[in-house]
């Protein structure tokens, strides 16, 4: 009985199987054009709406769509002329008159004109314009005028140093297109962008890819686009990903440091890939709430920094691929004070601080305390991030052995980014990426401590004045000398312990040439591949 | 028969009504916001302090504004000063806070629930997109690897019970039995990720693909060879989605036809000299399929439901991804869609498994209750 049930199942299931027989003969496999990149993309954009997206994966695929204003020079970081062919700053720093091109065409075959970068200044400003972070960035232009066909001026109500970079890094997207009466935020061009930049958008399909082609008649000579097309794959899993890179299937793709260390080191993906590392603008930290009685004295917050071995902490954790910093600059811009060094580890050192500031154990409970509050908190980090995970398992280790308490709790990025900003969590671990030209304000004038991104609480006259000054302080030089001290100021200070910069990691295909590394990173628009 | 569907038919509308309100009130009891999200988006990115004029906007933007009409504030008041008199300002405070939350979220949701009576879903705070279109894409990748999963599983796991059931106790029905709990005990990211490491890394065989249920650019290629394509593509994540599932049901299986083959009519039809397999296939197993329809109840919603580990690990963009991000981002509109229409399902379906077992078993009627 058993063999007419083995039987009839074998009968079932012999039509599947021949099914699947003839599929796994015939080639299902879609060729490859070696001219495309396949870039991976760590999650999906929300939208391709230049004014409306908030997300970096949207900067990294509309950066190749439209076009600014302005440009910074790869390797200089110097200002060039992109959609602008010429500026002037007027004397009172406060008029930034722009002239455009007259020979720019969106993909569409319409011509860019003064007008559409009106028109998108003006839906930065419209509420009912989905765009709460940039209307903050671009409340100081008092307004936009058009001066002539080609030739727009914005006017400032005081003077900034990055008001060149804003303005003429301001999103710009099409009248013609947006403009139709209707709901600026459900327009479809924010799934099917049109711009003016070296690739034309082709098709978006949810959850899987974004494709870019070459726009053959891309106005910018010295500029064109080598590879045919860019093809973003979006994959949100990172072992997968580097998965899909070793079987070709992916072409450029960042890695984390582990992959870098031990998943990419053998002779058979060096074979096939070449890997760069660079530093880009950035930092993580820990940031000590000081509205918390025990983090009010900075010999506290000190104590705690010397407490933590950042050192051993880069090597152990991040393979060494990071550089530890002492202040709230990137370690290769102008504006970090290398004079300023990290503190040490030192435990013993850091003891007789804590005591000092009259944290020692006075009812005997085996956790420090002055007047009565205990040295206890609890250390909020973002969940799914496995570096804070970690670091915070060592400093908890390494706080008990002072008597110090720490409990560790991990939120999902919502919960976590709300207890941030209504400033309801003790001490926390974050990172700050930023561009270049720091503007260091949000972060750290006691202004932004309310809300904003101060959420420390960090208020110091010296460092507000500094701040003040150096964003009215147009001269590098000068500015420079003033981040210097204020760097000074908030190393004395400690409100953040200061952790590392962490290296970028990318591996890619070999077929690409011309791959270069600039201090502003990769640029992907010289990539050539030759048969 | 007729005015006890009726009365189970007219329950669904309360019993949704429940669920969703209940749904509403616990994802928005769930802490963060979608405009703190918006304003903070991901680590790193530095906000400027927004003026509370912004937030205001934005609010209004998503709907999130909702001024209390002038008698709840009263009423607000009023009770206050009954429950806790003038003194106790923190007791007050708390009250009033509370009063006023529910009051805002009971006019959202009521705004909510007028737009879905006119099946309008609303626009995700997301991408500003319809939630329905949204659905739209993501539910047939998510119904075709849930169908073909549904098929193997029952085609594998309800001949398996038979077969362990017709063989109880001896080694072989044993074995099959560790066995499939082994599997049934297997973690699904575990599996995914070893199946992705041997069969498809590159690094030992290269046989699947890993990413998407399709490759890029398979348009191109004729019909079989793109439905080829989808299978090949396939293989890993519904290898994935059914080892687990053979246990319960064959298991199951196996209970049910014990249970039928120990009954009389099956001795009676042995005892006639019926044919062994007559009266296997004929007589018992087919009454074994009789309490399977109770588990219809659960089949239709569970059609719909992605497996977000799944989706996430092979990057499908089914409706688990989708459910798991828009929680992620707070997307009210879009949760409150996917929660209400697999509310729906499940009333649905429980109300069809009823009538479908009153019809495969005609020892039960509706009629005396």
């Amino acid at each position: 009985m058993g063999k007419t049930f083995l039987i009839r199942l074998s009968c079932l299931l012999s039509p599947v199987s021949c099914l699947l027989l003839f599929l796994s003969s015939c080639d299902v496999r879609v060729p490859k054009d070696p001219q495309w990149l396949i870039w991976h993309l760590g999650a999906e954009p929300d939208t391709l709406n230049r004014i409306t997206a908030t997300d970096a994966y949207e900067s990294r695929i509309n950066g190749f769509v439209y076009d600014s204003l302005i440009d910074r020079d790869n390797q200089t970081l110097e200002f060039i002329p992109k959609l602008a062919h010429s500026w002037e700053i007027s004397e009172d720093k406060l008029s930034f008159t722009f002239h455009l091109r007259s020979d720019v065409k969106w993909h569409d075959g319409v011509p860019f004109t003064a007008e559409d970068v009106i028109y998108s200044f003006n839906q930065i400003q419209n509420p009912k314009v989905d765009a709460p972070h940039l209307r903050v960035y671009y409340k100081d232009i008092r307004k936009l005028e058009k001066l002539d066909e080609d030739t727009i001026r914005f006017t400032y109500a005081r003077p900034y140093f990055k008001a060149l970079e804003f303005c003429g890094g301001i999103p710009i997207v099409a009248k013609h297109i947006y403009d139709d009466g209707k709901d600026f935020n459900t327009n479809p061009a924010g799934r099917a962008p049109i711009g003016t930049g070296p690739y034309k958008f082709v098709r978006w399909d949810t959850g899987k890819t974004i494709v870019l082609t070459r726009n053959e008649a891309y106005w910018d000579e010295k500029k064109q686009p080598q590879l045919k097309g860019i093809r973003f794959k979006i994959i949100s899993d990172d072992s997968v990903a580097l998965q899909e890179l070793k079987k070709g299937e992916l072409d450029l793709s960042s890695l984390r440091p582990i992959q870098w260390v031990r998943q990419t080191d053998s002779e058979k993906f060096k074979g096939q890939f070449i890997r760069h590392e660079y530093y880009a603008p950035g930092y993580r930290f820990i940031g000590w709430n000081q509205r918390r009685p025990y983090f009010k004295d900075k010999r506290v917050r000190t104590a705690l920094t010397m407490l933590i071995n950042r050192d051993a902490i880069v090597d152990k954790l991040e393979f060494g691929l990071g550089q530890v910093i002492s202040g709230p600059f990137f370690f290769q811009g102008y504006e970090y004070n290398q004079k300023v060094k990290p503190l040490p580890y030192d435990p013993p050192g850091a003891k007789k601080l804590l005591e000092e500031a009259g944290w020692s154990d006075h009812d005997g409970d085996g956790f420090r305390d002055h007047d009565g509050v205990p040295l206890k908190f609890t250390f909020l980090i973002p969940s799914g991030a496995r570096f804070y995970e970690r670091l915070a398992t060592i400093m908890k280790e390494d706080f008990s052995k002072l008597g110090i308490d720490m409990e560790i709790r991990t939120m999902e990025w919502a919960a976590f980014i709300g207890r941030v900003n209504g400033r309801d969590f003790d001490a926390t671990a974050l990172g700050w990426s930023f561009g270049f030209d720091e503007d260091p304000y949000q972060v750290w004038h006691s202004s932004q401590a309310k809300e904003g991104s101060n959420f420390v609480g960090f208020e110091n006259a010296e460092a507000d004045r500094l701040m003040e000054e150096a964003r009215l302080t147009f001269d590098k030089e000068a500015r420079t000398r003033l981040y210097h001290r204020f760097h000074e100021i908030v190393a004395e200070e400690q409100p953040y312990t200061f952790l590392y910069t962490g290296e970028a990691l990318v591996a890619r295909s070999k077929r690409f040439e011309n791959v270069k590394i600039y201090r502003g990173g990769l640029d992907v628009l010289e990539w050539k591949v030759t048969e | 028969m007729k005015t006890y569907l009726l009365k189970r038919f007219f329950l669904i509308i309360p019993t949704f009504l429940g669920i969703t309100l209940i749904t509403f009130f616990i994802i928005k009891l769930a802490p963060g916001s979608p405009i703190s999200i918006k304003v903070q988006a991901a680590e790193g990115v530095k906000a400027q302090s927004v003026s509370k004029e912004i937030i205001e906007q934005m609010k209004k933007l998503y709907g999130l504004d909702t001024p209390l009409p002038g008698w709840y504030e009263h009423f607000i008041h009023r009770t206050n000063a009954l429950l806790f008199g003038v003194t106790d300002v923190e007791q007050r405070n708390l009250f009033r806070k509370t009063a006023e939350w529910v009051g805002e979220n009971w006019i959202q949701y009521t705004r909510w629930l007028k737009r879905v009576v006119k099946f309008d879903f609303g626009e995700s705070f997301k991408d500003h997109r319809p939630v329905i279109q949204k659905i739209k894409e993501a539910l047939p990748i998510t119904l075709t690897l849930n169908v073909i999963e549904l098929l193997i599983v029952y085609f594998i796991s309800v001949p398996l019970g038979v077969f362990s059931a017709l063989r109880r106790e001896s080694l072989i029905d044993k074995a099959v039995m560790v066995n499939l709990f082994i599997l049934y005990s297997l973690p699904t990211f575990w599996v995914a990720t070893i199946l992705i490491m041997v069969f498809a890394s590159g690094d030992h065989l290269n046989w699947f693909p890993i990413v998407g249920w399709v490759s890029d650019g398979a348009e191109t290629l004729p019909w079989y060879k793109w439905l080829g394509n989808v299978a090949w593509h396939l293989v890993l994540p519904v290898t994935c989605m059914v080892y687990g599932s053979f246990a319960f049901l064959s298991r199951f299986s196996r209970a049910n036809m014990l249970e039928v083959i120990r009954q009389d009519y099956i001795r009676t039809a042995k005892a006639k000299g019926l044919p062994r397999r007559t009266v296997i296939w004929k007589h018992a197993f087919r009454n074994s399929l009789i309490p399977l329809v109770t588990l219809m109840g659960t089949l239709l919603p569970a059609l719909m439901g992605g497996s977000v580990i799944i989706e996430q690990i092979f990057s499908i963009p089914g409706m688990g991804k989708l459910g798991f991000e828009s929680v992620l981002a707070r997307d009210y509109p879009t949760i409150m869609a996917i929660a209400s229409i697999e509310a729906l399902l499940t009333l649905v379906s429980l109300l069809i498994s009823d009538i479908a077992y009153v019809w495969v078993d005609p020892r039960i009627s509706f009629g005396k209750l």
